[in-house]
């Protein structure tokens, strides 16, 4: 389908390019083709074919993206991948895709699982790790359970940090459990769920869920193997249910950092009661007491092999995206710090990509070296780079920012068409010349 | 989280089904210390060891002279023949009824292995493999049962009354001319242990119990597109 879906204009996207494909759907990079700066100039579309599927199918599919479309569309999160929109499409001349509907979402740059195919035991595991598990809080918090976590879905932006994905399995707690379809990925199935029995609304799956596979993808980040032995998906599930029934204890790898042997176990707990006793939060602050609270300093690279985007705004450094299977480890790049920026808060930096020095605000201000916030080292120093990390706004997502005070453009600004220093997008990040030295900024409607 | 159920010879009501989880194995013969117990004086003390592995089961013929036979009771007289002190010879058959030759009678037991799995219909090639939720033989006669009894709802009537069992025998009579409510009965119970289906709560309704079963199986047939229009077409001879 790829060739027919590539150049193909949906909605205010342009799909360019396969990065993906699943069960259900396939996933593209899109770029905006539109003015509509509230959106992103990137995306990622995943597109639920609707015309090559019998009608119950076509049912079938449509309910399993709007749980995902619900899931985003309710909880919103920077451990979360964010959702735009989504949209129809409307292509008479595509039987295949016409009435298809195209979700549109975060574009990443890859997953754990391309991370993992190019390097075990990635340094910046302990860290991701962290990540994931601070998205699954997010979620139990917020009473739904993922239900099919594994490498695959933990994605990995620009930023090395990483967001879950694919809620197409996940399912809103109603109490202490939900029901969700009755499949998951053999290697990511707790015991109790091999083979479990079934009700009328599917089988029960609950936060312990989640837990588990969590458990089993800590593992997997930190030893290199499965936590369970056998050559096989089959065989190793062979080897869970011999460890669900008492017949065999867990034997974890001897690799796996002493530190992390309690989490990993508690995780892998043999019962969904004895693994209830270990929620995501708590299991949060104790990866956190190892990795130390915030993500290691440097955080690896994944690098697209092929084609590169040109800078997208003045002075940023446009997203580089490319597709799945096609990343290479980029080991000379420099370190990141984009994490440290608060979310709901614009960052700038006196080192590029995100690190040096950080002042970060959440409302406008309209002089930097005085007032409530003060940042001192703009007195003598550029800013190098940038971070707009706050999609929690409903309005004036983007941040302007002026060489005067009180929103005031000065000096190399006034010569300028915008008379302002710079203007950087909800999620956007990079660097910036080392000419510019704001004293003010504020929130706009669009830059 | 069991694989491999094993139905003791009909003549012994008394007796259960015997249900192996992967990596469980057990004993039959005339005196096993522990399993299932086949009580003819032609028997070996020690007959045999069925053992469970993934979704599939091996037996071993432990007597010193004689062959046993597995057949598949669905397969039009597909059989394999395990001879003596053969170890775990894997069957690869969803069905079986194993034959031990015993001083002139053939005693049978029955083994179901309802946990073999099928690629998804749905799951491209590339993709994940995600394994399917309730892998089906669509060669099986369960799955022409299950299909008669999705049909009216399938046809396009939401709340369609559930067909009855006689409704349903006389559907699949051109197909399948053996069959019988008894067969009928038999495939919807197989069908409640493959899908894994929970008994509801609510199942104790005053009908007789295979209509809750029956309703909760073409619930979750259509749910999960389990069946679909096209299967319909496996109705007609």
């Amino acid at each position: 389908m790829s060739n027919a879906v590539t150049g193909l204009r949906i909605g205010r996207w342009e799909v360019c390019d396969v990065l993906a494909r699943g069960s259900f759907s396939s996933v593209y990079a899109a770029r905006r083709v539109t003015e509509d700066p509230e959106f992103p100039s990137v995306a990622a579309l995943k597109i639920l074919p609707g015309g090559t599927h019998t009608p119950r199918q076509a049912q079938h599919l449509r309910e399993l993206v709007a749980g995902e479309v619900e899931l985003l569309s309710r909880l919103r999160g920077n451990r979360l991948i964010r959702m735009y929109e989504v949209v129809t499409v409307d292509s008479p001349d595509c039987a295949e895709l016409d009435g298809a509907t195209a979700v549109v979402l975060e574009l990443a740059e890859g997953s754990l699982d391309t991370l993992l195919a190019h390097t075990v035991r990635p340094v910046a595991g302990p860290a991701l790790l962290a990540q994931v598990c601070d998205g699954l809080r997010h979620l139990h918090h917020a009473g739904w359970v993922h239900g099919d976590l594994k490498p695959a879905n933990v994605l990995l932006m620009k930023d090395g940090t990483a967001r879950l994905a694919d809620f197409n399995l996940a399912a809103e707690l109603s109490g202490t459990h939900a029901y969700g379809p009755a499949f998951a990925t053999l290697d990511y199935t707790p015991p109790e769920l091999v083979w479990s029995e079934v009700g009328e609304h599917g089988r029960t799956i609950r936060p312990s869920t989640d837990v588990w596979a969590f458990g089993v993808l800590a593992h997997l980040v930190l030893t290199g193997t499965l936590p369970l032995p056998g050559g096989t998906a089959a065989a190793r599930r062979d080897a869970t249910v011999r460890y669900g029934r008492g017949a065999e204890p867990l034997r974890l790898s001897p690799d796996l950092p002493e530190a992390w042997r309690p989490i990993v176990t508690d995780c892998l707990a043999r019962t969904h009661e004895d693994r209830a006793a270990h929620d995501a939060a708590s299991l949060l602050r104790r990866i956190e007491a190892i990795t130390g609270g915030t993500p290691a300093p440097r955080l690896p690279r994944l690098r697209p092999l092929r084609w590169r985007r040109p800078a997208l705004t003045t002075a940023l450094v446009a997203a580089v995206l490319g597709a799945t299977g096609m990343y290479a480890l980029w080991d000379e790049e420099p370190s990141y710090g984009y994490h440290r920026c608060p979310a709901g808060s614009v960052c700038f930096f006196n080192g590029p990509n995100g690190t040096g020095e950080m002042c970060s605000w959440s409302g406008d201000d309209p002089d930097w070296l005085a007032g409530a916030r003060v940042c001192g080292w703009t007195r003598n120093q550029p800013v190098r780079s940038i971070f707009n990390n706050n999609q929690e706004r409903s309005e004036r997502h983007d941040v302007a920012y002026y060489r005067g005070t009180g929103f005031v453009p000065a000096g190399h600004d006034t010569t300028r068409p915008s008379k302002r220093a710079g203007c950087t997008s909800v999620n956007q990040q990079g660097n910036l010349h080392g000419t510019y030295a704001p004293a003010s900024h504020r929130w706009v409607e669009r830059c | 989280m069991f694989s491999i159920i094993v139905v003791p010879a009909a003549d012994d009501p008394a007796e259960e089904h015997l249900r192996l989880a992967p990596s469980e194995s057990l004993e039959f013969g005339r005196e096993p210390a522990i399993g299932m117990r086949i009580a003819h004086a032609g028997v070996s003390r020690h007959a045999g060891t069925i053992s469970a592995t993934e979704t599939h089961w091996a037996l071993t013929n432990r007597s010193r002279h004689q062959t046993y036979v597995v057949e598949n009771p669905e397969g039009a007289g597909e059989h394999l023949k395990v001879g003596p002190g053969r170890v775990g010879a894997p069957v690869p058959f969803e069905f079986s009824r194993v034959v031990l030759p015993a001083a002139g009678d053939l005693l049978t037991f029955d083994v179901w292995a309802p946990r073999h799995e099928y690629l998804d219909e749905l799951a491209e090639l590339t993709g994940d493999p995600t394994a399917a939720a309730f892998p089906l033989d669509r060669s099986k006669r369960y799955f022409l049962v299950l299909a008669a009894l999705c049909e009216p709802r399938l046809r396009g009537v939401p709340h369609a009354p559930l067909p009855t069992v006689d409704r349903v025998v006389e559907r699949l009579r051109p197909m399948w001319p053996g069959v019988t409510r008894a067969t009928v009965q038999w495939n919807i119970d197989y069908l409640a242990v493959k899908l894994r289906l929970k008994p509801s709560p609510d199942s104790a309704d005053p009908g007789p119990r295979v209509n809750g079963k029956k309703a909760t199986l073409v619930s979750l047939a259509l749910r999960f597109d389990l069946v679909a229009e096209r299967d319909l077409t496996r109705l007609d001879p």
